[in-house]
């Protein structure tokens, strides 16, 4: 996985890009989202767009950012979930934690 | 101790995740040569890191001296992979179903769960002294001769 961010109006924008399987994965998102922290950014969309799949470490990754966010006051939200994700989110019933959007724009936009 | 051991249809590794990328070029790699679809591809990718993340801490306890073999085996119309671990056995139904209300949050837990949703068959065998051997099988159709 890689892993690059852009901030958009106030809002942190999270972009992996590839597998996100576990080994060194899970510490490069925790370790940016505790920096989002200690900078006062809370607010964080995690970009899945060009993401090719994930496992349940993968899963893992995105609940632990997600209560690591909000334990902080903040909030984490999905946009562009690709098919594959989706799937996995459906059957582990996690879509029902997650807030997800369809595209990068309304998930900034929701923050307002 | 030799790292990444390869033959045609076979993969071992130590026991540790930082190999898990190894693995899953491996796979992919055999598995794009047969043409399979997109989504059965990452079917069985997905499936593959979860037995072998089990293998490694829950089998093997991430002991760098006990390996992880990984074995695939390219049908007409289906794939099937085992994936054996050296450790002394763990009950995969004695995990808690990670769809519990109470378990839905929790960061770990899923691997076996997605493992049976994404899979056709699924076993998992023990044998004192050997370790634990997981099957599964996807019944799919790959397009070209492998």
């Amino acid at each position: 996985m890689k892993l690059s961010f852009q901030e958009v109006k106030d809002i942190m924008v999270l972009s992996p890009k590839g597998k996100i399987m576990g080994g060194p994965d899970a510490t490069q998102m925790h370790d940016q989202l505790h920096e989002f922290i200690s900078q006062g950014k809370k607010k964080v969309v995690i970009d899945l767009s060009k993401v090719d799949w994930m496992n349940s470490t993968g899963l893992g990754i995105l609940i632990s950012g997600l209560t690591t966010m909000r334990n902080s006051g903040g909030e984490l939200k999905l946009a562009n979930v690709t098919e594959k994700i989706q799937s996995l989110l459906t059957i582990t019933k996690l879509i029902t934690v997650f807030e997800c959007h369809d595209s990068l724009e309304e998930a900034v936009e929701s923050f307002k | 101790m030799t790292e990444i051991l390869k033959t045609e249809n076979q993969i071992s590794i130590p026991s540790s995740l930082n190999y898990l990328k190894d693995v899953d070029d491996f796979v992919e790699k055999k598995l794009k040569k047969c043409g399979l679809s997109e989504s059965d591809l990452a079917d069985v990718a997905i499936s593959v890191t979860e037995a072998v993340t089990n293998a490694v801490i829950h089998g093997n306890k991430c002991d760098l001296q006990k390996r992880v073999t990984i074995t695939l085996k390219i049908k007409e119309s289906d794939i099937t992979i085992w994936v054996k671990d050296q450790g002394n056995g763990f009950d995969p139904d004695s995990v808690p179903s990670p769809v519990e209300n109470e378990n839905v949050l929790k960061k770990v837990g899923r691997g076996i769960f997605i493992l049976k949703s994404l899979m056709d068959e699924v076993d998992f065998a023990y044998e004192p002294h050997e370790g634990t051997v997981v099957k599964f099988v996807k019944h799919c159709l790959p397009s070209k001769k492998c």
